[in-house]
């Protein structure tokens, strides 16, 4: 017996679904292989996580409120990595463009936060986040462009550089350094968050945040903007054929340098309405969305809809799992870390079968005559 | 009961998801035969041929290898069989040397590399009449080296039957004389060889017999002897087609395109054009004949301003491009298309659609943010429509589509944006008679409407019977600007590999300057 792979021209959606389905499943009976070893009961634990607790539970416009928390920073900061992503610019620096946008964010709130009316300062704060990580991202892109530097490498080293900074900020205790907490004789992080925050739009108990309205917009505009705008066009061109490009009398290293820029202003964009709803910051406050986004943004196949999809799901593993773990004391919500990988894992594999088929091929008989 | 055929085929077909590339394809081969395997692309040739050296196992029918039924699983089993391939693309290792490239494939190589290699290597080289350096490098190797040391691979293989992928492809005429005297060699050796090609003069030459596919269907098998260029074609195509070529008579009209003293520097810093000069009139195509890699891809870069020149001139009516960004360019009307090797390369974005190849160049042409896709999507169905390409829909990314329709698909982007001088490289690339000479049209109809087209071409043939004037590299230099209607193959093969010069012949003007330029020096008065 001989086993073929075989490409597939194209795939029936339906099928592409199941697949994912299907990827999805197993990885929850995977999951729920090791909540047995530890005792627990899968079936429970899955629904308290699907339903992130919301059953029975009075106040379950709150765990709404949670999930949407978790829910804008990823989505936004997925959107500017598939700008990079498709143009084929390998942005892994999104963690340290969020931190810096954040920590920008913060000091315009805590500098100008008791002087200027609040829509003012909230205006700042992002365009500082975004003007922040924006030419963090403008310097990997200009070091390409010049001098053909590898931007894998260099985005990767500066989330290091931007993450130590923030820890750095976080523990030297000095007259400068307005981000600490004046009144605690230890360094900790001071909240800005009785000086400003997001306004909530009130719909009865529940308060929906102005940043969903806002990621919403910007979901569309991106949509937009890569399907139907000249600069989209571009970034499409570049990504597929740099030397099509060229040819086609296209500036590649504006090009390059636009897109870059605009794909870590989102990424700021996503800080900023992190740490203004949060009110502080800490050395764990990104949750990784640096890093969750590139997964998201692969999962979702670059596509704007489909980050919007894989990101309310993986929303709902991160929050559903902490709102499951006040159940399950035993099951850390590391277990979502956990899920979460091999979903992607399965997923991806899932992926090369809706490129790809295996045939089994039996070996004829030989025949001998 | 006769001797057995050496190698068999009944009934093969292959398919490839919905496509089927072989269906019910009958073949025989005779020993100590050479058998012409002919079809257009896509009719299935390769596919075939994968399945006799094992890259490839057929879904159903029978392969018989004198007069044995035979599995071929692998390219393992073919060797063990005798069957050997020498590939279009060669399959060698760069960095060794000529007998290491043999002996890592071979039986008795075992763990440890003896100093014997080269000289068994060499010896066995000797025995077939083959000159071959076993010491030497694979990169350093010409084109045509690369290819003996193939064939050599896969004699010493100890393969009885040889399949050769479109070798001539990449050989000069002195070159393919030379394969064909080795082919002839091993055949009276007692070898069975099965070559593909396209070029049907090589067929009538070389083979004993022609075996032709249409559309992944077997139609027959004939004697050389009985048949002739037209009849093959006709079979070849499944109607009856013109094979010759046109060449419109223009009147001379005013140089359009004067290259003078051009000197361009490759990727590595060589020099790739030295002191190059030539000139288009409008309504003529210039042909440029050479070996491959002897600064045509760096000309035509150097013309569409995608790679900055060293020293020399570029005038196009009159006035000095040298220096203009390629979208300048583009505005004066110079259309660059060049086909490289992997076909993909340059001009197209191959993951994206026609419509979305269409508008490439013009995209920033209209006001507004948006790209107009919808004039695009209408350019899309014209080309596809005028020039035959055949595909599902405008929507469809261009790398599924395939090599001529490709090709055709970049043409047709090019001559929509009316340009004055079309720089063309390679644009028939590995495309079959049919679609060729759908090019060749399109081409011609451009000359007559005053276009100047420069032609960069592989196949002689075709240049002497299509081109006005054939300009000659060897190595970067011009060895010469000869007529194509006077010339000879002989004399384009010489000057190709640098024994001929022709540019002195006329001693009393500057080689490549024209008489009636348009431009004039800084301060010199007319």
């Amino acid at each position: 017996m001989r086993v073929h792979i075989v490409k597939r021209e194209d795939c029936p959606l339906l099928k592409k679904i199941l697949l994912i389905v299907g990827a999805v499943a197993l990885a929850l009976v995977l999951g729920g292989l090791v909540l047995l070893a530890m005792g627990v009961n899968p079936l429970e634990y899955y629904f308290k996580m699907f339903t992130m607790g919301m059953v029975g539970n009075k106040i379950a416009y709150k765990a709404v409120e949670n999930y949407l928390k978790i829910l804008v920073p990823l989505i936004l900061t997925a959107l500017g990595l598939s700008l990079a992503f498709k143009m084929r610019f390998w942005n892994i620096g999104g963690e340290g463009q969020f931190i810096v946008g954040a920590i920008a964010a913060t000091a315009v709130a805590f500098q100008v936060g008791p002087v200027l009316p609040t829509p003012v300062v909230l205006l700042l704060m992002c365009v500082a986040a975004m003007a922040a990580a924006g030419l963090l991202g403008l310097f990997v892109a200009a070091l390409k462009v010049k001098f053909g530097t590898n931007e894998t490498l260099l985005t990767l080293m500066l989330n290091y550089i931007a993450l130590y900074f923030l820890t750095f900020l976080g523990e030297t205790k000095a007259d400068w350094n307005f981000f600490l907490n004046p009144d605690s004789a230890r360094p900790t992080f001071a909240s800005f968050a009785s000086l400003v925050s997001f306004p909530r739009i009130m719909l009865g108990k529940f308060g929906l945040n102005i940043c969903v309205i806002i990621t919403v917009l910007l979901g569309v505009l991106v949509y937009v903007y890569l399907k139907r705008t000249k600069q989209g066009y571009e970034i499409a061109v570049v990504g597929d054929s740099m030397g099509t490009a060229r040819y086609a009398g296209m500036k590649v290293s504006t090009i390059v340098l636009r897109t870059v820029f605009l794909s870590a202003c989102l990424i700021g964009l996503a800080a900023a309405f992190k740490v203004g709803t949060a009110g502080i910051l800490s050395t764990s406050f990104t949750d990784d969305v640096g890093w969750t986004g590139i997964i998201v943004a692969w999962l979702a196949k670059l596509s704007t809809v489909g980050i919007f999809l894989v990101s309310a799901l993986i929303g709902v593993l991160q929050y559903g799992s902490t709102a499951a773990a006040a159940t399950f004391a035993s099951v850390d919500s590391s277990f979502a870390d956990m899920l979460q990988g091999v979903i992607l894992f399965l997923v991806l594999a899932a992926d090369f079968f809706t490129r790809f088929r295996v045939v089994i091929a039996k070996k004829e008989v030989e025949r001998h005559g | 009961m006769a001797e057995p055929y050496a190698v068999e085929l009944r009934g093969i077909t292959k398919t490839f998801g919905p496509v089927v590339a072989n269906h019910n394809v009958n073949l025989n081969l005779r020993k100590g035969e050479i058998l012409s395997l002919l079809g257009e692309n896509g009719s299935g040739k390769t596919t075939l041929m994968n399945m006799l050296s094992g890259i490839y196992t057929p879904d159903s029918g029978t392969i018989l290898v004198d007069g044995q039924p035979v599995t071929i699983a692998s390219p393992k089993d073919a060797k063990r069989l005798g069957i050997g391939m020498v590939h279009q693309h060669f399959k060698l290792v760069d960095v060794f040397s000529a007998a290491d490239n043999i002996w890592m494939g071979a039986q008795e190589a075992g763990v440890v590399l003896k100093k014997d290699r080269y000289q068994k290597i060499e010896e066995m080289a000797k025995k077939f009449g083959f000159d071959l350096d076993p010491r030497k490098q694979v990169c350093n190797m010409a084109v045509s080296e690369k290819q003996t040391l193939e064939i050599i691979k896969v004699l010493y293989y100890g393969a009885k039957v040889i399949i050769l992928d479109e070798p001539t492809a990449v050989l000069t005429v002195q070159e393919i004389e030379k394969l064909f005297g080795v082919l002839r060699r091993m055949k009276e050796q007692g070898h069975s060889i099965i070559i593909i090609t396209h070029k049907l003069n090589e067929v009538m030459e070389i083979s004993d017999r022609v075996a032709i596919l249409r559309k992944g269907e077997y139609i027959t098998t004939v004697d050389t002897k009985d048949t002739n260029e037209q009849e093959l074609t006709e079979w070849m195509v499944g109607h009856k087609i013109d094979l010759n070529i046109e060449r419109p008579k223009m009147e001379k009209l005013k140089p359009l395109l004067e290259i003078r003293d051009l000197t361009i520097r490759s990727d590595e810093g060589n020099v790739a054009i030295d002191n190059v000069s030539f000139y288009i009139r409008g309504g003529e195509m210039l042909g440029v004949a050479g070996i491959a890699g002897c600064g045509q891809k760096e000309l035509c870069e150097a013309i569409a301003g995608l790679r900055p020149i060293e020293s020399g001139k570029m005038i196009h009516k009159g006035e000095n491009i040298v220096g203009l960004s390629p979208k300048e360019i583009l505005a004066k009307g110079i259309s660059m298309s060049f086909i490289p090797e992997d076909r993909l390369g340059m001009g197209l974005a191959p993951s994206m659609s026609i419509t979305d190849n269409m508008i490439l160049k013009n995209y920033n042409d209209t006001k507004g943010p948006f790209v107009d896709r919808k004039a695009g999507r209408e350019d899309a169905q014209r080309v596809i429509e005028e020039l035959g390409v055949v595909t599902p829909s405008t929507e469809t990314p261009v790398r599924r589509l395939s090599g001529g329709n490709v090709q055709k698909v970049l043409l047709g982007r090019e001559i929509k944006a009316g340009p004055n001088v079309i720089v063309t490289a390679y644009p028939v690339r590995g495309l079959d008679i049919h679609s060729s000479y759908a090019i060749y049209n399109i081409l011609n109809e451009q000359k007559k409407s005053g276009v100047g087209i420069l032609f960069v071409g592989e196949d002689l043939d075709v240049m002497m019977a299509l081109c006005d004037k054939i300009l000659v590299l060897c190595h970067g230099k011009v060895m010469g600007v000869v007529h194509a209607h006077k010339t000879t193959k002989e004399e384009l093969g010489l000057m190709m590999t640098g024994s001929l010069d022709l540019t002195h012949k006329y001693e009393d003007k500057p080689a490549g300057y024209a008489a009636d330029t348009l431009f004039q020096e800084e301060g010199e008065e007319k």
